[in-house]
């Protein structure tokens, strides 16, 4: 029964990317002969297994190593915001349960219904230099406002923008998810409410905290559109800087080999997430044996 | 466009056959993969017949162009020139997959090089989008002369340099300096000028990444030429030769020098229109932009009349066609070369200038005086020809490795 799907799996994600690894090692035939036909600056194998020229080229260029370093800045920023306000806005909701924290959740999720070119375009206009808000900031007598349009800043709303509405769904879930029967247990027992969160709540979120912070750091990684859109010329992150060694500069077997790395960041993460959840099944199984 | 999708090439993908549900789930799911395999092999089998039929008789009449671009593209083929074409010539009808912003313009070149290579039919004739200059220098276009569309006996043989005589130049258009009357009063008329009023007014001048968009690419070339020898200049402008880029240290250098004159400390926004949108909302006075762009956003009011342009000189801004490529492996090349042949006919010249804002390519004498008055001062003869394809392409990664945020 898991054989058809393993096989369509094989077929339209398995074989392309074996042929993508493949390419950037410069085999050139098969597959990859089309864009082999086009790109500029190709690194042809000179051994049975292929050559790391192309690879060497790209880990050594200066443009990379700024790209890596903003990407690795920008997403650890931007999953701490994310964690911290996806929590905060968790916790209040699951703690207070009122109207207003319906209304925060409601708010935090907006910008899942809203795609990410119209958002990132969005937060683009209101932080340009003759946006709300630095208007506003002249209006009130601050005329060396800064702009956040065009600079890494601004990358980093945008990823929180963009990011918040699921780690805001996965933490109150995983919230909610905890018996208001341990809850009222602690506070029968004289717990504060700090003491509730610390030593209740968050234990028991650790799989959906997991879940936003591995899930968040892969969107953010290989994220292409805010950063183009909103984003500085340079550095960019990697995931425009890819786009364009594809797009402007034609060197496809480059752009891949950045594909290659951003898909090894990103699988240092998927490691992350899969042993917190293996981890999670043992304990269950233990548990009910 | 840069921002590609999927969708577009998902959307055009063929719907699986339906097959009878079968009631247990082991036969469904093999019934699936059936489908599958069935409906693969019903497209081979119509892509076959379609390519068998297409020769000889009413069918060799038939053409299908894919055009990609603006709106404004879209309507003068589809409204203006192809309803002409037909009516003009009884028994022609022309098929237009029109592809907004060129979203399908990098899938579509695969699949007419994967064409090309495999020996098959491409499914187009005609070509006319940003891609057609790498068609062309990939070799996947007929080549043109006078010989076989005569109508190119009027147009200045240096058009035809940069695609290797593979295609068509049909409309130009070229970057001039678009300024804002209301703060600049005495705009620069050369490039040093406009140098010196940049360092003078620092902020208030802003051209987009080459990469993406021809009118900020249109100034960075200006000024990698002015370091450039004639021989140097002619190899980037017709053919392709990296060992000779270091060539362009000199000039990157001096706009590295520029990054802290310019908008935002540097900043070089996205896309033409973006720039043009700067200059809208008065956040800049001066931009290199398209002369068509202009053009329409003067027709539109996207621009206020406030905006003015003015063309610089020693060196000009460069300027370039649009291209119509006829694809090497189209079984009806007379037919696709008739209708290339008319777009150059001086009514369909009159039109895309009204339509577009475009320059025409042929000479201005053979068009009405009114539509020839529009380019009242401005040298609509003598584009000062750009980069190739690929010399281009690498003057795009230099840039964004020796300029921005340096």
């Amino acid at each position: 029964m898991v054989l058809p799907p393993l096989l369509v799996v094989a077929l339209f994600v398995g074989i392309p990317v074996v042929s993508g690894v493949l390419y950037t090692l410069g085999h050139f035939g098969g597959l990859n002969s089309v864009i082999a036909s086009i790109g500029l600056h190709q690194h042809p194998a000179d051994h049975w297994w292929g050559t790391l020229a192309a690879y060497r080229e790209v880990l050594t260029s200066d443009t990379f190593l700024r790209s890596l370093t903003v990407t690795v800045e920008v997403t650890l920023a931007s999953v701490v915001a994310v964690f911290a306000l996806g929590l905060a806005v968790a916790l209040y909701a699951r703690m207070s349960g009122g109207r207003t924290a319906r209304l925060v959740t409601a708010l935090a999720v907006t910008p899942l219904f809203l795609p990410a070119v119209i958002g990132s375009y969005a937060i683009l206009t209101f932080y340009a230099g003759d946006g709300a808000l630095t208007t506003m900031a002249h209006a009130l007598g601050w005329s060396s406002a800064p702009r956040l349009s065009y600079t890494t800043w601004g990358v980093i709303v945008g990823q929180v923008w963009t990011n918040l509405p699921f780690a805001v769904l996965v933490l109150t879930s995983g919230l909610a998810a905890v018996p208001d029967a341990l809850i009222e247990a602690a506070r029968d027992a004289g717990a504060r409410p700090a003491q509730v969160v610390l030593r209740v709540l968050l234990p028991m979120t650790s799989v959906p905290a997991v879940i936003t912070a591995t899930f968040t750091t892969i969107a953010v990684l290989g994220s292409f559109t805010v950063p183009y859109l909103v984003g500085p010329t340079a550095p960019t992150m990697l995931g425009v800087q890819l786009a364009n060694a594809f797009q402007s500069f034609n060197q496809p077997q480059q752009s891949l080999v950045t594909a290659v790395v951003v898909f090894a960041l990103a699988s240092v993460v998927g490691v992350a997430y899969v042993r917190s959840n293996v981890r999670e099944t043992r304990r269950a199984a233990s548990v009910t044996r | 466009m840069p921002i590609r999708t999927l969708d577009r090439s998902l959307a055009a993908s063929p719907r699986p056959t339906r097959l009878p549900r079968s009631t247990r789930p082991a036969r469904s799911a093999a019934a699936l993969l059936c489908a599958a395999a069935l409906t693969m092999a019903a497209s081979a089998c119509s892509s076959s017949s379609s390519s068998s039929t297409s020769v000889g008789g009413a069918a060799a009449h038939h053409l299908t162009a894919y055009v990609s671009g603006d709106t404004n593209i879209q309507k003068l083929w589809e409204d203006i020139v192809v309803p002409a074409f037909e009516k003009a010539n009884p028994g022609y009808q022309v098929k237009v997959v029109f592809s907004a912003h060129g979203t399908a313009d990098a899938t579509t070149l695969a699949k007419l090089q994967a064409a090309a290579k495999t020996g098959r039919d491409p499914g187009y004739d005609l070509m006319e989008s940003s891609v057609t200059l790498n068609a062309a220098t990939a070799g996947l276009l007929t080549k043109v002369s006078a010989k076989n569309v005569p109508g190119l006996k009027d147009v200045d043989s240096a058009l035809l340099g940069p695609v290797a005589n593979s295609a068509v130049p049909y409309r130009g258009s070229s970057v001039v300096l678009a300024y804002d009357a209301t703060k600049v009063k005495t705009p620069p008329k050369t490039y040093d000028g406009l140098i010196s009023w940049i360092k003078a007014n620092p902020g208030k001048f802003a051209y987009n990444s080459p990469a993406s968009g021809g009118s900020g690419g249109s100034f960075v070339e200006t000024t990698l030429d002015r370091h450039l020898d004639a021989t140097t200049l002619k190899t980037f402008q017709d053919g392709y030769d990296a060992s000779l880029e270091s060539k362009w240290d000199p000039g990157f250098k001096e706009l590295k020098a520029l990054n802290k004159d310019v908008y935002g400390k540097g900043v070089y926004p996205n896309g033409n229109q973006a720039v043009l949108d700067l200059l809208a909302k008065g956040q800049i006075e001066l931009a290199p932009v398209w002369s068509d762009q202009y053009l329409s956003g003067i027709q539109n009011h996207t621009l206020n009349s406030g905006i003015k342009f003015t063309q610089i000189s020693d060196p000009t801004f460069t300027g370039g066609a649009s291209y119509l490529g006829i694809l090497k492996s189209s079984k009806k090349q007379t037919a696709a070369l008739k209708l290339a042949d008319f777009f150059l006919q001086a009514e369909q010249q009159d039109a895309i200038v009204k339509q577009l804002g475009a320059y025409p390519v042929i000479p201005a004498s053979e068009l009405p005086a009114a539509t020839a008055a529009r380019f009242n001062g401005v040298d609509v003869g003598n584009l000062r020809a750009g980069y190739s394809g690929q010399t281009s392409s690498d003057m795009n990664n230099l840039w964004q490795q020796k300029v921005p945020g340096q």
